[in-house]
């Protein structure tokens, strides 16, 4: 048992209201510069919808991720041979126009243009060029345009959906949608860190966050095309690719990320894992329908103490161990089995979880005989000729989980690798905590129905409770549990802080401040 | 105030009034030796040219005037002096960009050196060069050899037709028979000085050194004399067309090796759709 710890991630989608607050909230901190202006480590989808770059999740398209080979996994589109005879053209980069080309308005011209007859307008600008353009995509073009034929329905998670569910979907009395913030997910079997031919991508040994080291990048973008989320982006001013960072300056802090910290809904939670490495390359390895529950199994007990001893020999802190045992996402993950990984198919075991969304599941649809009805609109009347009644008003208070709106095999397309059972236990548990409180605060639910669904789904009143307390009334310290960075014990693995002790001034990396004159 | 300006002056008249009061003879010497030594002498030698002893009782003093300015426009104007003197010494003298001030400088010169009957500028006489010399001029003249002084090698602008020299450049004259036609005083001359105005730019700050004169002029005479023996293969056409088939062979084999790389955006068939302001 190879003991380590990782820094790990819970997105609650019922929570994420779709402001972009997380995504402005890292921009302005890491990506406001020529070069990346295109870049967003965090980004905002709604689903169903193409996401950002167009159709990320169709790796015929961008060939990321892992693909299984014999008894093990190679990457689709990089790694030595194919790395090597792509090195000076990558033939399935995304281009600019498949992420968005980034603009801005000419605003001064508002207010500087020489009066005359008509209104000024502040034409788009490319960030780019500096040239008028037109604007032909966004960050979040399916915030705009969810629902239309180009953007929803090329959606590539609808690819195993039946015609049927697929027509139904998107009839407008059924038409539902959902938020998906996704940031990096800090694999534990990283296709960006695999594919770099120039050894610049690692994963920090103390808290497993994934990062690009900027001085000995040289710009080949093999991670770009290896990474299955399209979460590593090029630089085309530095010349040098860049990913979200975790904002580790911060974390070593003590302080959340900064799309965490600012997140309006307070969708997300942030806590260390122990996993237990030396079953990466077996899990990595599973069958398709396997590699999410492999990568459950992987996840240690914190409170487990032959778990405390190997993590304790492999030089994990016991401020961590500690961290692991208050952390909300083992909670989520492990405890409740609430929370699931995006796309575990592609086989990089990311480690941002997600508490599938509820809400489209509340009203359901029931087919009717409206012909009474429709017998009585005249030749002018404006209605649909189908049989479909929009339900809030089923008998058992949030309808069945089966008549969703959102059909489960699409959420079972994104979070299980198809697996409808594992989407649909986590949304009976979602349910049976509400049951469970409508029944605590309202009382209108038969104490019957709350024990029948609380037992169907095994909470007790008591997790049911938890669940409720973490979801809704957390507060900062209970969605953050950050270990201590111990950069002082860092520190002295590489230099010697006795060279500078008795110096003078802050800051042992680069030299002090010559204050004053 | 008054000695100060006048100080001031002094200096400016001794910085800007000097050079024009210097007499004429001693620029145009130093013209003569730059530009005309390599093909004439002050003398009554023939170089390449005729020797210039009494040029300027020979000829009509606006005519020489014309000549020295621009030869080849008075060539080709069909003058007679100008086609007699073509036809006798079978290479035309070049135009150097001589301006007005010059010319006048330059016959005030060859007056001078008539009066004087002045025999300065005869070249030295030229030692047969050794096999070695002849080896170092070949390298030198490809350019496998460097110039002492960083100038261009020989055959980025010139072809000699000879076994060991490969691909000449064609900017400039053949130099197969430059021997023969100019006698080993005027190549020697010509390296020494370059007398035309691309080279002269060339090798302005990079001058050859004496023995790579040396070495170039017995590779020059080497190559004239045994021409008849050397034909090298010339591929002409051929050469040039099998680098276009070489380049469509290596665009046809990309084209096969990254036949499934991504074409155009994964949303073009909806930009395609939409509709352009400008």
């Amino acid at each position: 048992m190879d003991v380590r710890s990782q820094i790990s991630m819970v997105f609650h989608l019922d929570k994420c209201i779709g402001c972009h607050t997380c995504s402005i909230a890292c921009k302005n901190i890491w990506t406001d510069r020529k070069g990346a202006e295109y870049m967003w480590w965090n980004n905002v989808e709604t689903k169903p919808g193409t996401g950002y770059p167009g159709k990320w999740e169709n790796q015929e398209i961008y060939k990321g991720g892992w693909v299984k080979k014999g008894d093990g996994i190679e990457l689709k589109g990089a790694g030595k041979a194919k790395g090597l005879s792509n090195i000076f053209h990558n033939p399935h980069l995304p281009s600019i126009d498949d992420y968005y080309e980034p603009f801005t308005y000419k605003y001064l011209d508002l207010v500087e243009s020489p009066a005359g007859d008509d209104q000024p307008t502040a034409r788009p600008i490319s960030m780019i060029t500096g040239e008028p353009m037109d604007i032909k995509m966004g960050p979040n073009w399916d915030d705009d345009l969810s629902g239309s034929p180009d953007y929803a329905r090329n959606d590539p998670n609808l690819e195993k959906l039946t015609p049927a569910e697929r027509e139904a979907m998107f009839q407008l009395e059924r038409m539902a949608f959902f938020y998906l913030p996704r940031i990096c997910n800090h694999c534990l079997n990283p296709g960006c860190v695999a594919s770099c031919p120039s050894g610049a991508i690692y994963k920090r040994g103390e808290d497993g966050i994934v990062l690009i080291d900027q001085s000995v990048c040289r710009g080949w973008r093999m991670c770009v095309t290896a990474c299955p989320y399209k979460k590593t982006y090029y630089n085309w001013s530095t010349g040098k690719s860049e990913k979200c960072i975790l904002c580790y300056p911060r974390i070593e802090a003590g302080h959340a990320p900064a799309c965490m910290h600012s997140c309006v809904g307070r969708i997300r939670y942030l806590g260390v894992l122990l996993y237990d490495a030396d079953q990466i390359q077996s899990a990595a390895s599973a069958d398709d329908a396997d590699v999410m529950h492999r990568q459950m199994g992987m996840i240690l007990d914190p409170r487990d103490p032959a778990v405390i001893a190997a993590a304790k020999a492999n030089g994990v802190a016991d401020s961590t161990i500690d961290a692991a045992q208050r952390s909300p996402v083992y909670q989520f993950v492990k405890e409740w089995k609430l929370a699931l990984p995006l796309h575990p198919e592609f086989r990089t075991l990311p480690m941002l979880f997600y508490v599938p969304p509820l809400l489209p599941v509340m009203a359901s649809v029931k087919e009717v005989d409206n012909s009474a009805q429709a017998e009585k609109m005249n030749a002018t009347a404006k209605y649909w000729p189908d049989s479909w009644l929009y339900d809030t008003t089923t008998k058992a208070m949030f309808g069945t989980i089966d008549d969703a709106r959102f059909p489960l095999q699409y959420m079972a397309n994104l979070f299980s690798a198809g697996d409808t059972k594992e989407v649909a236990d986590r949304l009976k548990k979602l349910m049976a905590v509400r049951l469970h409180r409508r029944q605590v605060t309202v009382g209108d639910v038969k104490p019957e129905t709350v024990a029948e669904a609380l037992a169907d789904t095994g909470l007790t009143p008591q997790t049911a409770d938890d669940i409720y307390y973490l979801t809704s009334l957390a507060r900062f310290d209970d969605r953050f549990v950050i270990p201590a960075a111990h950069r002082e014990q860092a520190i002295e693995m590489m230099e010697f802080t006795g060279d500078v002790k008795g110096n003078t001034g802050f800051g042992f990396k680069s030299g002090t401040a010559q204050r004053g004159a | 105030m008054r000695p100060l300006s006048l100080g001031i002056g002094l200096v400016l008249l001794s910085v800007f009034g000097m050079p024009n009061t210097l007499s004429a003879e001693v620029s145009g010497e130093a013209i003569f030796q730059q530009r005309c030594s390599a093909c004439h002498s002050t003398g009554s030698d023939r170089l390449v040219g005729p020797g210039l002893a009494d040029v300027t009782s020979r000829r009509d003093p606006a005519w020489l005037k014309r000549f020295i300015m621009a030869p080849d426009q008075v060539l080709a104007s069909g003058d007679s002096i100008a086609t007699a003197l073509f036809q006798e010494y079978g290479v035309a003298m070049p135009n150097l960009g001589t301006t007005d001030a010059e010319a006048d400088a330059l016959i005030a010169f060859l007056g001078a050196a008539a009066a004087t009957g002045g025999e300065r500028t005869q070249p030295k006489t030229i030692a047969v060069a050794t096999a070695e010399q002849i080896l170092l001029g070949q390298d030198l003249f490809q350019g496998t050899k460097r110039l002492t002084n960083g100038g261009p090698t020989c055959n980025s602008c010139h072809e000699v037709t000879n076994d060991a020299v490969i691909g000449g450049g064609v900017l400039a004259r053949e130099l197969t028979t430059v021997f023969s036609r100019l006698g080993g005083p005027g190549v020697r001359a010509i390296l020494g000085s370059p007398p035309f105005p691309v080279m002269q730019r060339a090798y302005q700050a990079r001058p050859l050194t004496d023995p790579e004169v040396a070495a170039l002029v017995g590779f020059l005479q080497q190559a004239d004399a045994d021409h008849a023996l050397h034909q090298p293969r010339d591929y002409g056409v051929k050469l040039f067309g099998s680098g276009v088939i070489g380049a469509l062979l290596l665009l046809a084999l990309y084209s096969l090796l990254w036949r499934g790389r991504s074409r155009g955006a994964v949303h073009q068939a909806i930009y395609d759709r939409q509709i352009s302001s400008t």
